[in-house]
């Protein structure tokens, strides 16, 4: 059993629109280490979602993988056949959605759904399922009293739980989260956070937690992918990229959000501009027109991944200067004079 | 608990609508041109008969008084006297309605179950060259008039190929024992075979596209997505979650269509000579049988107004997230 | 400053009328129906220039026999004539008179009070409203068609009827769903705004809400132009429509009444339901269109 249980390197992915396409997802590289969490961080748009879909293999009806391999356990996702693929959905790569409340069906009740897939999908009869669902609940602390009832029964945490307990009734090795924890209130998202962790530990799962809010991978995640119009910005362990980020994007982000713990860590600086449209990038480096450290290469020649340390990439011209940049970055004056 | 308010604020709805309906048509048949006694009284009644009406319906009271009359008769089941049969207006209503609701429920059931598949199948392949052709195709369905739809049907398959009767209930001559015994008779089948038809092909159209329409929204929905990433089977994303949400509305819409299946009825009971409610009316009204189109007026109302009472109910009742606290 | 807290004005009702009058003109349905609407316009407004006879005019042959059940083609007559005599072709064109005639007028009807019954119970709401409701609850349950024809047993038979009764119950469609859609409109900022820089009610009604519930009007009252003619239609096929008024359900109730099927007389029935067929269609045909171009369902 290899330490690497997701391998993807240079996924590109696009949407069919009008007569041409556009790439959502431009060369994205990356590795999950068994039993870790990690967590794939970057504004709307930036395409993690659509990475996260990717490695299910259901998509948008206009996606499309255009390049690039997905290795799962020495398999690759992108090649397998739909009906390879199928095998894999649920029993080995699970899915905790953002919004629970909209992919529970609502006219059945919990127990239905939880039972579909584990006598469906897992083969199994109906005291064993039934065994199963009372042990997900248990595990995800909810009363299995309440295995009857309809998801519109349930508040948003626990639907979110519930969702939870759905992806991991088939013992899966690889769990997709995407947003889980956004439409919560905060109080509930560190409960949910905190039971995430738990199980992950407890069952030695492996997890890609997608979000926007950098406060959640720094509460949970072991390893971090910062994603930025459609590429790879930073990647490493999440001590490395939060503590010492070596992308301007990474820096800049670490100024826009609060501690999840409450601590002071400054000033909130938003960065200014928003994200380029996919459908007609600039060339070169994509956070150049944003980047208050941008040069002249970084419009014309797209940023390699440099390797600041082991294990920690940032595609930045500038990556070797880092610490220089890091500590100009924690000044306001340095985001304000890129308006 | 709220199941059960519901329930009853509802049903106090349908009383006074139902109470509405009937105040409507005591004014209408009271109030119209000419005799007022018209309408309860023929001339060539007996006087000791037209004296009996009188004191029966309070046909010289004054307004106010003769409708709390017609309302207490009303609720007793008394509808007074039909005119060209000489018998009570209720019994002929009564004798008459199972012939009307036979002929709507089947056309109606035939057309949902059509339509269901249908508008899921149209949904399920959308874009296709046979959505192109089946939507339009659909509309014109709704466009045509139901008794000229009865015509055509009954040139080409009872008079030009001979398959199917061309009118009635039963073949001259024949005798049954009871409606159940004509019902359940083999030859019934070809008699209800044309007059259902051609109203199933006309109500059709409804459910497919409501269903159709349903399916599309639904599938957009997340726990369609989810279900496939579950990597569920076809069959089960599609009927089991997908059609089974869609499904919701066009139940309910079945109760309300059996309000307005009943007006084609009217039409159509009478291209195929179908002894039932519609006819009935038609019939009356021709030959100023006030009593009697009344009577089947009255009856008509109070099955679309129940309906649309069953319509509301059956809501509540499927759909799961209505009626929680 | 007054309309500083409107977050967007409407623009003028005529403006906004001319706009809702926008043809759909991207859909090939939609383009046969107005196609369709106006070659029927057409004839009916030249219905006496295109007729070759009077539709009530019996006919006799050179030989001073009634020209009765002539089949298609044969003395002239495109399309034969009836049992009576009469000229089916001119019958057709004439038809399209009372159909348009009827089917604008009931659909004007059932839209205008639909919507002003609406527009007033969503926009004033509590007893207004509720009343309203109930009286659309009532209209809910008159069966429509045993109405007309119980109207028709006091009424003078008169293509009047229909629009009447229309105008009488079948408003309670659009009666609700404007006041849904003005309930919606109500809950936007620009209505309290209003309200609270000071326009009257009737200013607002007129000003931010009638503009935007108009194209539902429009839609609803083109649907209504195909109830009105199938309705029309029924009525005169069970004989309680006006026989001086050649409409084309009068015609197919002739044609039932003379024996058509007995007789194979396809030419007397066929013909008219067809037209109705095709004036009902273009008229669903042009809502749906406008309906894509009212509410674009994405990637319909």
């Amino acid at each position: 059993m290899t330490e690497t249980l997701l391998s993807v390197r240079d996924l590109k992915v696009s949407y069919r629109v009008g007569r041409g396409s556009l790439d959502a997802v431009d060369g994205v590289s990356f590795d999950v280490p068994r039993g870790s969490i990690l967590g794939l961080v970057g504004e709307s748009g930036c395409g993690k979602t659509t990475v996260a879909r990717a490695l299910t293999r259901v998509m948008a009806d206009n996606a499309f993988i255009s390049g690039g391999s997905m290795l799962f356990d020495g398999r690759d996702l992108a090649a397998l056949s739909e009906r390879d693929m199928n095998a894999l959905r649920w029993r080995e790569i699970a899915f905790i959605p953002q919004s629970a409340m909209n992919s529970l069906d609502p006219v059945y009740t919990v127990e239905y759904q939880l039972n579909e897939v584990l006598r469906l999908r897992g083969g199994m009869g109906r005291t064993e399922a039934r065994k199963r669902c009372e042990e997900l609940f248990e595990m995800v602390g909810i009363e299995a009293g309440r295995l009857r009832d309809y998801p519109h029964q349930f508040s948003g945490g626990m639907r979110q739980r519930v969702a939870i307990a759905l992806a991991l009734a088939l013992n899966p090795k690889l769990v997709i989260a995407d947003e889980p924890v956004t439409a919560l209130d905060v109080i509930v998202q560190r409960q949910i956070l905190d039971q995430l962790r738990d199980l992950q530990r407890q069952l030695g799962l492996s997890v890609i937690l997608v979000t926007h809010d950098i406060s959640v991978v720094a509460y949970i995640c072991d390893r971090t992918v910062v994603m930025y119009a459609g590429r790879v910005a930073e990647q490493g362990t999440m001590e490395a990229t939060l503590t010492q980020p070596s992308h301007p994007y990474s820096m800049g982000l670490r100024n826009a959000f609060p501690d999840l713990q409450g601590a002071a860590s400054g000033v909130l600086t938003p960065i200014e501009g928003a994200p380029p449209s996919l459908a007609d990038p600039p060339p070169g480096c994509r956070f150049a027109p944003r980047c208050p450290f941008s040069i002249e290469v970084c419009a014309s020649v797209t940023p390699p991944q440099v390797e600041v340390e082991p294990g920690h990439f940032a595609a930045c011209h500038r990556a070797g200067e880092a610490p220089l940049l890091r500590e100009r970055a924690r000044h306001v004056s340095t985001w304000m004079a890129e308006a | 608990m709220s199941h059960l308010k519901a329930a009853a604020s509802r049903t106090l709805q349908l009383v006074l609508v139902l109470w509405a309906v009937v105040t409507i048509l005591f004014l209408m048949f009271r109030l119209m041109p000419g005799n007022p006694l018209a309408a309860y009284i023929d001339p060539t009644f007996t006087v000791e008969q037209q004296e009996a009406l009188m004191a029966q319906f309070g046909l010289d009271r004054p307004l106010w008084e003769q409708y709390f009359i017609y309302l207490g008769n009303l609720v007793q089941g008394e509808l007074g006297q039909s005119f060209r049969y000489r018998e009570p207006v209720a019994e002929r209503i009564l004798a008459l309605l199972p012939n009307t609701l036979v002929l709507t429920f089947s056309s109606l059931i035939v057309a949902y179950a059509f339509g269901i598949l249908a508008g899921a199948y149209l949904a399920w392949r959308r874009g296709s060259a046979a959505e192109q052709v089946a939507i339009p195709l659909v509309l014109t369905t709704r466009a045509m008039p139901e008794f000229w739809l009865g015509m055509v049907l009954l040139a080409v398959f009872s008079f030009w190929l001979g398959w199917f009767p061309a009118g009635g209930t039963r073949s001259a001559g024949a005798e049954y024992e009871s409606l159940l015994d004509l019902y359940t008779s083999g030859e019934f089948l070809t008699y209800l075979a044309l007059p259902a038809l051609t109203l199933a092909i006309y109500s059709q159209g409804l459910p497919l596209l409501l269903m159709r329409s349903n399916m599309l929204d639904v599938m957009k929905e997340d726990f369609v997505t989810m279900a496939r990433i579950k990597g569920l089977s076809n069959w089960t994303v599609v009927v089991r979650h997908a059609a089974r949400n869609a499904l919701l509305p066009v139940m309910t819409s079945f109760a309300i269509a059996v309000g307005y299946q009943l007006q084609g009825n009217v039409v159509v009971e009478s291209v195929f000579s179908w002894p039932g409610l519609g006819r009935e009316l038609v019939n009356a009204v021709s030959a100023s049988d006030y009593p009697l189109a009344q009577g089947a007026f009255l009856m008509i109302a109070v099955v679309v107004i129940l309906m649309n009472l069953i319509a509301d109910l059956l809501y509540t009742l499927l759909d799961p997230r209505v009626g929680h606290a | 400053m007054r309309e500083v807290a409107a977050t967007r004005r409407s623009p003028g009702l005529l403006a906004r009328l001319f706009g809702a009058l926008k043809l759909p003109l991207n859909d090939p349905f939609a383009v046969s129906g107005l196609l369709i609407y106006a070659i029927f316009l057409v004839t009916a407004v030249f219905a006496d220039q295109i007729a070759p006879y009077d539709p009530t005019e019996i006919l006799y042959t050179p030989e001073y026999d009634l020209a009765a059940d002539l089949r298609p083609g044969e003395q002239g007559h495109l399309l034969g004539t009836t049992s009576l005599g009469r000229d089916v072709f001119s019958q057709i064109v004439h038809g399209t008179r009372s159909a348009l005639l009827i089917g604008v007028t009931a659909a004007f009807m059932v839209a205008l009070i639909g919507s002003i019954v609406g527009l007033v119970a969503g926009y004033f709401g509590g007893w207004v409203d509720a009343v309203l409701m109930r009286l659309a609850d009532i209209a809910f349950g008159i069966p429509f068609l045993p109405f007309v024809i119980v109207l028709a047993a006091f009424l003078e038979p008169s293509i009047w009827n229909v629009v009447l009764a229309m105008a009488l119950v079948l408003w309670r469609d659009t009666g609700r769903v404007i006041r849904s859609q003005v309930l919606t409109l109500r809950s936007r900022g620009y209505v309290d705004a209003a309200r609270v820089s000071g326009s009257s009610d009737l200013k607002i009604i007129l000003r931010h809400i009638a503009p935007n519930i108009l194209p539902l009007s429009f839609l609803y009252g083109s649907i209504a132009i195909g109830w009105a003619i199938l309705t029309e239609a029924s009525i005169s096929f069970l004989g309680f429509g006006d026989p001086q008024s050649i409409s084309w359900g009068y015609m197919l109730q002739d044609a039932f009444a003379s024996q058509a099927l007995a007789k194979q007389a396809y030419y007397w029935f066929v013909p008219p339901g067809i037209c109705i067929i095709l004036v009902v269609s273009a008229g669903f045909f042009i809502t749906r269109g406008y309906e894509n171009l009212l509410f674009p369902k994405l990637g319909k």
